[in-house]
């Protein structure tokens, strides 16, 4: 073409396209695996990374531990930090996702998973669950049963009044929203101030001490799913992102989508508040400093957030247990973490959501 | 491939919103090789009409159809390689780069779960090109000004390998000079045989640079011919409610412009 038509204007720097992006996850891998060597190796019996490994050598076959030793490491990794550091890999990767996909499918880098209240209707079930002096099961049941009827709520309210807008969306997730927070202060201010009351505020600040391996074992096929479906659907994230119309002119079934979305993101975030309580600020930071590294494309971005999330949440769930001699609530500690995170990511994304 | 003719027909459209026709009965064609000019006062049912004739709209009566099959019968994927749509240049959430943004073009072809093949890669960068735009291709598309962005939107409209684009108001916003770079970059592509349909608010643009010039009034085509047929000042005052003349340049040119 003779006459190019677009006139760059001077200033810019000819962009580097996203060389080496792929080489990202390798990496992220890395890091996880780093950061939960470091967390299995951690606590009141301190163990460096060597014996870590040598232990997950030996148990694979390699028989260079003395099976005194063996069983002494069993015990401490196996029985006691392993399901933690299972349940914060979990976890974060799950909030992490959730976050990003919310983000994509609302077109909003400002969304948190907790848009269409799912979060909140989790924690008045899990609250109502300990009320009703429920078994650990039932708690965990309620807990996520709510977070699911909080968002079937959420998107009837869409439904019914706005032909499902995204507009009517968001306005039907506050009015769920806020619906769950009454319920869950009601429950609260009924409940005995000695026993229940404390029980649920503690819980509510999230706590990844008290999981089993069992649970973990039991919630990591749905969450695993899940976010396995969300990373699937990526590149259809990307046409969604640019409007309904241009999604299906571009061949995307845009009803479906949005809905597969919302439910596998909605899924995660209630199975995260069943297994470890009110965890806040991953889902919308982690996809931050995510899009960062990679770029905004979605197809890298969820995977990427998978990762990175997995990590961090390690990486505070070790700080929550290991800064002093009791335990801090999680929750404390990614919403104290979360801030300055935030506040960088704002410093470099000052001009438009940038890289 | 097959692609047909690539004539895109709306026959007796009609749609209704709360007890009003948004359109009433649109019969309107398009060709390959042509530029058909849409115009209409505010309301008049450009949008709505455009919609339909996109598939994203069901009418209430009347059929859209693609070389006589209707486009209900096609799925969203085989209608994202025959027809593109070229919306108004628009700010996206998140900075995807100009070369990620053409890239959504080649969905319809490789699938949601595949990544983009050779094959892809080389459309993208064909159409980028195309439009001059190589320079930008890097850059995030949050950043363009709005006539780079309508560029990289047009951009993937021909990395889709769709035959039939249908834009709304392709230069508003843009200044001058883009918008004359862009008519002339349309009419390069109709040369090469793609069916335009355009939407636009200046009689001007449909003179300067249509085939074909249709008038949208109160959810009826009230004129469809050449654009000299169709634009005299009568046509401009009952459409616009304004009064106009004609003038003409010794190149042949015409423009509107006030009366009095």
């Amino acid at each position: 073409m003779t006459h190019p038509l677009a006139q760059p204007s001077p200033t810019h720097t000819a962009g580097a396209p996203r060389r080496g992006a792929f080489a990202l996850l390798p990496a992220l891998a890395l890091l996880l695996g780093a950061v939960t060597l470091v967390a299995l190796g951690s606590g009141r019996y301190p163990l460096n990374a060597t014996d870590v490994l040598r232990f997950f050598a030996s148990a694979a076959g390699a028989p260079s531990l003395d099976p005194e030793r063996h069983d002494l490491l069993y015990n401490l990794l196996v029985e006691i930090r392993l399901p933690r550091v299972l349940a914060a890999i979990l976890v974060g990767a799950a909030l992490a996702v959730s976050g990003a996909a919310f983000q994509g499918v609302f077109r909003n880098p400002l969304v948190s998973p907790n848009l269409l209240g799912v979060l909140s209707g989790a924690a008045f079930g899990a609250a109502a669950g300990m009320l009703l002096g429920g078994s650990w099961l039932l708690v965990q049941v309620s807990a996520f049963a709510c977070g699911l009827a909080a968002v079937a709520i959420a998107v009837t309210i869409a439904r019914t009044f706005g032909q499902g807008s995204l507009i009517m969306l968001i306005l039907g997730g506050i009015v769920s929203g806020a619906l769950f927070a009454a319920l869950l202060s009601l429950v609260k201010y009924v409940a005995d101030p000695y026993n229940e009351l404390p029980a649920i505020i503690i819980w509510l600040m999230g706590s990844l001490a008290s999981v089993h391996i069992r649970d973990v074992l039991w919630v990591s096929l749905p969450m695993g799913l899940a976010i396995v479906a969300l990373c699937a659907a990526g590149r259809w994230l990307d046409a969604l992102a640019m409007g309904d119309d241009e999604a299906r002119s571009l061949g995307v079934p845009v009803g479906t989508v949005r809905y597969m979305v919302i439910g596998c993101a909605t899924l995660l975030g209630a199975l995260t508040v069943s297994l470890a309580g009110m965890i806040g600020w991953v889902g919308l930071i982690v996809p931050h400093v995510a899009r960062l590294l990679c770029g905004p494309g979605h197809a890298l971005l969820l995977p990427a957030s998978a990762l990175l999330g997995a990590s961090f949440l390690l990486a505070a769930d070790l700080l929550a247990r290991s800064l002093t001699g009791s335990e801090i609530p999680i929750g404390i500690v990614t919403e104290l973490l979360g801030i300055p995170v935030f506040l960088l990511v704002l410093h470099r994304a000052r001009n438009g959501w940038g890289r | 491939m097959t692609r047909g003719q690539g004539v895109l027909r709306g026959h007796g459209l009609l749609l209704r919103r709360a007890q009003r026709r948004i359109l009433d009965g649109v019969d309107l064609a398009l060709a390959p090789g042509e530029i058909l000019a849409l115009l209409g006062a505010n309301g008049a049912g450009k949008t709505t009409l455009l919609r339909c004739l996109l598939g994203l709209l069901k009418p209430h009566g009347g059929t859209v159809s693609l070389d006589g099959t209707s486009l209900a019968t096609l799925s969203r994927r085989a209608l994202a390689r025959r027809i593109a749509y070229v919306p108004q240049a628009h700010v996206a959430p998140f900075p995807y780069s100009v070369r990620e943004v053409v890239g959504l073009g080649r969905l319809p072809h490789h699938g949601p779960f595949a990544a983009p093949g050779a094959a892809d890669r080389e459309a993208v960068e064909t159409a980028i090109a195309q439009l001059g735009i190589g320079a930008l291709a890097g850059r995030p598309y949050t950043e363009l000004s709005g006539g780079e962005r309508q560029l990289t939107l047009i951009a993937r409209a021909l990395a889709q390998g769709a035959r039939i684009l249908i834009m709304d108001e392709p230069v508003s916003g843009l200044d001058f000079g883009h918008q004359m770079r862009l008519l002339a970059c349309l009419e390069r592509l109709a040369a090469d045989g793609y069916g335009i349909l355009k939407t636009t608010h200046h009689p001007d643009h449909a003179l300067a640079c249509a085939s074909r010039v249709a008038l949208l009034q109160e959810g009826r085509i009230v004129a469809d011919g050449t654009p000299t047929e169709v634009l005299t000042t009568d046509a401009i005052r009952r459409l616009y409610r304004v009064e106009v003349e004609i003038l003409r340049s010794p190149a042949g040119r015409s423009a509107f412009v006030p009366a009095g």
